[in-house]
């Protein structure tokens, strides 16, 4: 079978109904997407298949052949992606950060799709669960992405480099 | 005038004496057995008690005769029924609590006529109506492998929960007078050989009807074979609906080839279906180790069963759903759902069964939703290997009214038919299967 992952093809010699997040993390290496419950139920190994966010657990991955996948790994090839894990770097939202690869697929698939999300549709969207409790600075980091949307990452990043500049001088 | 009356009350008497005395001997006689006389059976060769360890495959004797963390075959497992629990028996070779001493003839009576070695009527909780059609070469066969195939343990069996006078076993020779005919398998001339093969593993050993039939108001299942449509129509058992396996189109088999039968129960999945609830114990134990000859005998047979169209209704037809982003109801679905069944609730090929069109979602009867959403499905093993997705439970998660607008979502999108779920009826059956609950659905028959 051959897959495309990030943008680059792998033949890989699974079993049909393996989880696609076996084949990524044991046979590829990949292993910025987590495993977590195994059930689909808390989004640690949140993967994009064609844009749109899936939890490679219950993946078979005879399913994914021919799809274009995207991993953590890859995800700042994505302007949004980009822009998701600088908003994430600039408010610190991981803590433990097991569950981060998968809110941060989650939040680049909900911002592709709505650029300007309301908290509903957040809500609706960011349903990865979090031990830590990270919500609220997931939050504030998506409303952050979405304020900014259509301007450019470098912009965005000089933006937050003053203002950064501007707390250490206050 | 009094010398007549006296005569006629004489008469009667004497006359209800010997009814009476004629329903005493048929309730407490020892029916026939081809068997009585034969001579004590030499040890069999290997060969068949090999086969009839197949057969007792087939028949699944050990989901009922055993319980999770018992010996195989020792009994012990409890079934309610309407009067109280009653408790299957021991019926490994072992002489004191098994079923050690039973000659073929007395093995034979129990298995095919429902009467123990001691004259009690057996409940029908044992499937005796279905046995009845086995062949009396499997019956030997059968013998052959729990005398001389199956370990003895010694184990008291659990006497019932049945009080006196209820607890009486001589009316169920008259239950069986009505609702049984006792006879073994004829073959059909119309059937091929292959087709007469499946009748005889369903109608007999694989004893589908148990779950698929309806029942009656005395528990009889309503046809024990292919002369009436209600035979394996579907029905509503233990917490789970045993949808139709006749050729209903929505609710039935109608989509499903004789090669997707074949391959659901040799692998418990297929594009349509994967097995759970009592169903996952059938494939478990019993159906993934039938021959494929036999599956394909199985497969033949349930195809020839005709739907009803009038019960049915028009075929299922994909439609995708309404409006996009899907409605505030789907809201649930998208969150919980859509990860494995598919935002268009298609499922992932045999790997995870669609929603959409799916027999439970098309059914009138929403047990087996309910259920399979609060409790997940069973683990399914095939070929000794446990399977990679399987359905987790929701109990813990959401609440009743969220479980029905989800089902409802479910049950009216995409073409499906089956219709809103209420929040009492998910509450109702949370109850009934929560172990915890006084009034926890304890298996009753299969």
């Amino acid at each position: 079978m051959e897959l495309h992952i990030n943008g680059k093809s792998y033949e890989v010699h699974a079993e049909p109904d393996t989880p696609l997040l076996w084949v990524i993390r044991d046979e590829l290496g990949l292993t910025g997407t987590k495993y977590g419950c195994g059930l689909a139920q808390c989004g640690a190994c949140s993967v994009l298949i064609d844009g749109v966010v899936a939890r490679a657990c219950v993946l078979p991955v005879a399913g994914v052949v021919g799809r274009q996948i995207t991993t953590i790994e890859g995800v700042e090839a994505d302007p949004v992606g980009r822009r998701v894990v600088d908003a994430w770097v600039r408010h610190q939202v991981p803590q433990c950060g097991y569950c981060q690869s998968g809110q941060v697929m989650a939040a680049t698939a909900l911002l592709r799709e709505t650029p300007h999300p309301s908290d509903e549709q957040i809500s609706a969207a960011m349903v990865n669960l979090c031990r830590c409790g990270t919500y609220n600075a997931i939050r504030a980091a998506i409303h952050e992405v979405a304020g900014q949307a259509g301007k450019s990452s470098t912009a965005l990043n000089e933006a937050a480099g003053a203002e950064d500049t501007g707390r250490a001088q206050a | 005038m009094i010398r007549n009356r006296t005569r006629v009350l004489t008469t009667l008497l004497a006359a209800g004496l010997v009814v009476a005395c004629g329903v005493a001997w048929y309730v407490t006689r020892t029916p026939a057995s081809p068997f009585d006389g034969a001579p004590a059976p030499q040890t069999p060769p290997a060969a068949a008690i090999q086969r009839g360890e197949y057969i007792a495959r087939l028949s699944d004797c050990v989901a009922c005769h055993s319980t999770p963390d018992g010996a195989p075959f020792a009994g012990g497992l409890e079934m309610a029924t309407p009067l109280g629990s009653i408790f299957s028996t021991n019926i490994t070779p072992d002489v004191k609590t098994g079923i050690g001493s039973y000659s073929l003839a007395d093995f034979d009576r129990a298995l095919r006529h429902g009467v123990a070695r001691d004259g009690h009527r057996l409940y029908p909780a044992m499937p005796y109506p279905s046995y009845a059609r086995f062949s009396d070469d499997d019956v030997q066969a059968l013998y052959a492998y729990f005398v001389h195939g199956v370990q003895p343990v010694e184990q008291a069996n659990r006497p019932t929960g049945i009080a006196s006078p209820l607890n009486q076993r001589w009316p169920l020779a008259l239950w069986n007078a009505v609702f049984t005919d006792g006879r073994s398998y004829q073959p059909k001339a119309d059937g091929d050989a292959l087709w007469n093969r499946g009748a005889y593993i369903v109608q007999g050993p694989g004893h589908c009807g148990s779950c698929h039939t309806p029942r009656g108001l005395a528990m009889n299942e309503k046809a024990l074979d292919e002369s009436s449509p209600q035979y394996l129509a579907g029905a509503l058992l233990d917490g789970w609906y045993a949808p139709s396996l006749r050729g209903d189109v929505n609710t039935g088999l109608g989509r499903w080839s004789e090669q997707d039968i074949v391959q659901f129960l040799r692998s418990g999945r297929n594009a349509h279906a994967v097995v759970f609830g009592s169903m996952a114990d059938a494939f478990n134990n019993s159906t993934q180790f039938m021959s494929d000859e036999d599956l394909r005998a199985v497969a033949r047979y349930l195809k020839s069963l005709p739907g009803n169209p009038a019960r049915d209704g028009a075929a299922w037809q994909y439609t995708a759903a309404a409006g996009t982003p899907p409605h505030p109801d789907a809201q649930t679905f998208m969150t919980r759902c859509a990860a494995c069944h598919g935002p268009d609730g298609r499922g992932q090929g045999q790997w995870i069964p669609p929603l959409a069109g799916s027999a439970a979602s098309m059914a009138h009867e929403n047990a087996s939703s309910i259920n399979v959403t609060l409790n997940g499905s069973a683990r399914v093993v095939a070929d000794g290997i446990p399977d990679a997705y399987r359905m987790p439970p929701f109990r813990n998660q959401l609440s009743d009214q969220e479980v029905a607008d989800v089902l409802s979502y479910v049950r009216t999108t995409w073409g499906n038919r089956g219709g809103a779920v209420k929040p009492e009826e998910v509450k109702a059956l949370r109850e009934r299967t929560n172990p915890a609950s006084s009034n926890v659905i304890i298996l009753q028959m299969r």
